[in-house]
């Protein structure tokens, strides 16, 4: 999943830039709200990382913006703002989960899955079975034939692509933009690479490839 | 135990109905005195007059008598009638050669001098002529002039008697009257909470309490404004304090996450628990600060069930604690107070944090909302015994559980329900249970009187 992380504080940023990057999300780190709207013009993202307090103004006015021009993307507002009406005036914003920092960058993982699952950018938490593979997303736990296969946070974000829409064919760019942010050096065929690898480690059966359209999980 | 402060009203009333009464009296007593006065020249007057015409007329008529040795009875009246007058015509030797009929055949107790001489039952005037060798003594018997003066007083006390409760009952009646802004005034602030602190906007006061009630709104507006920037630096200084202990935090979870397993990994983690530990004792301490400065209650009504909701599912969200916390609440009820939604809600966090923390990991923690307006909280566990839930309120005090609380929650819940005129109630064992602890939490509602503070503390 491409995730917008809106923060100033560059030792907050950089740390949960890295650990959602980890976590196999592609990641556009903006510093000020001039810049996330800069992003948001190019870019379609799954969740967005939002602070309340930035240099050029406040996020909850961002987040009605976005609402106002029915930007659906679910927005996770990651505040020191501890209070109940900061909260309530988060919520009724549009935000769809509210993390006061400081917080665990675990808990932080585990908010972006739920947000995500829940808008449609993650596949179920439920076991998905594809032959003699078992993918267990939420515990990040691949198996083929029962016996546990290792995979990258790059290859599980091509999987994230293709589960959250089970059966849908999901486009070379949809999973280009969840596995890269801006800046990223991309190699014109990083899908099809990683796609490779997947079938190399699950299965050729495991991916199915439509030719101009995209790619679809084999059901 | 203090005494009943006296009632403005009744003293006015009782002081200016004495002072009144007073002058009154006064007033009577001093003309009393001077109408004796004017009675004694009056009747002086009149003996006299008396005194002047009977002189000749004695005078000649003893010449043209002759004496027979004895006092002779004049110028008697018809027989039984009473003269305010009597006298006695007297010579050099005091003997009496003439008296009226009602006079008594003896002398006058008064010497033989020209003035006026004052007995215990008349005022007598002597007068002579003759060269010196006859006195007239005309006597006023003096009850005359005491049942005057007694019909005089009489006249001027009497209308006293009606005129005390009227008088009364117009003290009472204007003195109610010009208090009643007064009461007003005391009305409007004395039924008000804690948490009121709108201008008191009194129509109609008169000049003087107009500069009080001024001075009144003047100091409701610089206690809210000072109110307003304590939450304002309570908030700004926990986002100041938070923003580097969550980068600290941030950047230490990624270099353990990033570290081989090692001792630099180790002591990462090390650094890691302290940070976390740190960034939980601040924002107690922040609560603390906050609680002690006594925001609790707010002058803008509020739901709390939602605020209640929301901080339990705050609560579900965290991945440690899924599916632990319950949320127990009659359908479509409503808690309206007015209480400051953030100190509730820190409340309530330290309160389900408490139980989550402490209570057994296998019983769930349940919230509760009651119909009669109370918010319980319960855990499993063991029981506290009595002693020890005494301890437990106390700061930086923590229960034998083993977890790693600041040992702040409970007392800073129990600060900012005290700041809400509320109560605060501990049990072990949890109602309905064998085991367990419970805190269960009264606010006073907005139609509540004031209730007492803290109670039924273990």
């Amino acid at each position: 999943m491409r995730i917008l992380l809106v923060e100033d504080d560059r030792r907050i940023g950089s740390a949960v830039r890295d650990h959602i990057a980890a976590d196999g999300h592609a990641v556009d780190w903006a510093e000020t709200l001039e810049q996330a709207r800069a992003f948001a013009k190019v870019a379609s993202y799954g969740l967005v990382l939002l602070d309340l307090q930035l240099p050029d103004g406040q996020g909850v006015g961002h987040l009605r913006d976005m609402r106002a021009r029915a930007d659906r993307t679910p927005v996770i507002i990651v505040t020191a703002r501890d209070q109940i009406t900061d909260r309530i005036a988060g919520l009724n914003a549009g935000a769809d989960d509210y993390l006061v920092k400081p917080f665990d960058l675990g808990e932080l993982s585990a908010r972006i899955h739920a947000v995500g699952r829940r808008a449609g950018a993650i596949g179920p938490d439920l076991a998905v079975k594809i032959g003699p593979v078992e993918l267990l997303a939420a515990e990040r736990i691949a198996k083929l034939n029962g016996a546990t296969v290792e995979l990258t946070a790059r290859e599980w974000a091509v999987l994230d692509a293709l589960t959250s829409r089970p059966g849908a064919v999901v486009s070379k760019s949809t999973i280009e933009d969840a596995l890269y942010e801006f800046g990223a050096e991309i190699e014109s065929n990083a899908v099809e690479v990683y796609v490779s690898r997947l079938r190399k480690k699950l299965g050729p059966e495991a991916i199915a490839t439509l030719r101009g359209l995209g790619y679809r999980l084999a059901t | 135990m203090r005494a009943k402060p006296s009632s403005m009203t009744r003293r006015l009333i009782v002081g200016l109905t004495v002072a009144t009464m007073l002058f009154w009296i006064a007033a009577v007593a001093a003309g009393a005195l001077v109408m004796r006065g004017e009675f004694d020249e009056v009747f002086d007057s009149a003996l006299q007059q008396t005194s002047d015409r009977l002189m000749p007329l004695l005078v000649e008529d003893l010449m043209s008598q002759t004496s027979d040795g004895g006092p002779r009875q004049t110028l008697a009246s018809s027989a039984g009638s009473e003269s305010y007058l009597t006298y006695q015509l007297r010579d050099q030797s005091g003997q009496v050669l003439v008296h009226s009929h009602d006079a008594p055949a003896e002398p006058f107790d008064v010497p033989l001098q020209a003035g006026y001489f004052t007995t215990p039952n008349h005022r007598v005037l002597t007068t002579e002529s003759v060269s010196g060798s006859l006195f007239l003594q005309v006597a006023d018997p003096l009850f005359h002039r005491r049942e005057a003066m007694a019909e005089t007083a009489a006249a001027l006390f009497l209308p006293l008697v009606p005129l005390v409760p009227l008088s009364v009952l117009a003290i009472w009646w204007i003195v109610r009257r010009t208090l009643a802004p007064l009461d007003r005034f005391r009305e409007a602030i004395s039924t008000r909470d804690g948490g009121n602190l709108a201008p008191v906007a009194l129509a109609g006061l008169p000049a003087e309490l107009r500069d009080m009630e001024s001075s009144v709104d003047r100091l409701l507006d610089r206690l809210r404004a000072a109110l307003e920037s304590e939450r304002e630096f309570a908030a700004n200084s926990a986002h100041e304090l938070r923003t580097p202990i969550a980068g600290a935090l941030a950047q230490t979870q990624r270099l353990v996450r990033e570290l081989s397993e090692g001792p630099v990994k180790t002591r990462a983690r090390e650094v890691e628990a302290s940070l976390a530990n740190l960034s939980r004792l601040t924002e107690k301490l922040l609560q603390m600060a906050r609680a002690d400065s006594g925001i609790g209650m707010s002058d803008v009504e509020a739901d709390l069930v939602p605020i209640i909701k929301l901080v339990v599912e705050e609560f579900q969200r965290m991945r440690a604690y899924v599916g632990r916390l319950q949320f127990d609440a009659p359908k479509g009820l409503s808690m309206m107070r007015r209480i400051d939604v953030d100190a509730f809600g820190i409340v309530l966090r330290n309160l389900i944090e408490n139980a989550l923390f402490h209570g057994a990991e296998e019983t769930p923690v349940i919230v509760a909302l009651s119909e009669a307006g109370v918010i319980t909280v319960a855990n499993g566990g063991q029981v506290i015994p009595a002693e020890q839930l005494t301890d437990l309120v106390k700061r930086f005090r923590r229960g034998r559980t083993g977890a790693a609380g600041s040992g702040l929650g409970l007392a800073i819940a129990i600060s900012f329900v005290k700041t809400m005129d509320g109560t605060i109630e501990f049990r072990s064992p949890a109602t309905g249970r064998v085991d367990g602890f419970e805190v269960a939490i009264r606010l006073p509602s907005a139609s509540d009187t004031r209730a007492s503070p803290i109670g039924d503390r273990p």
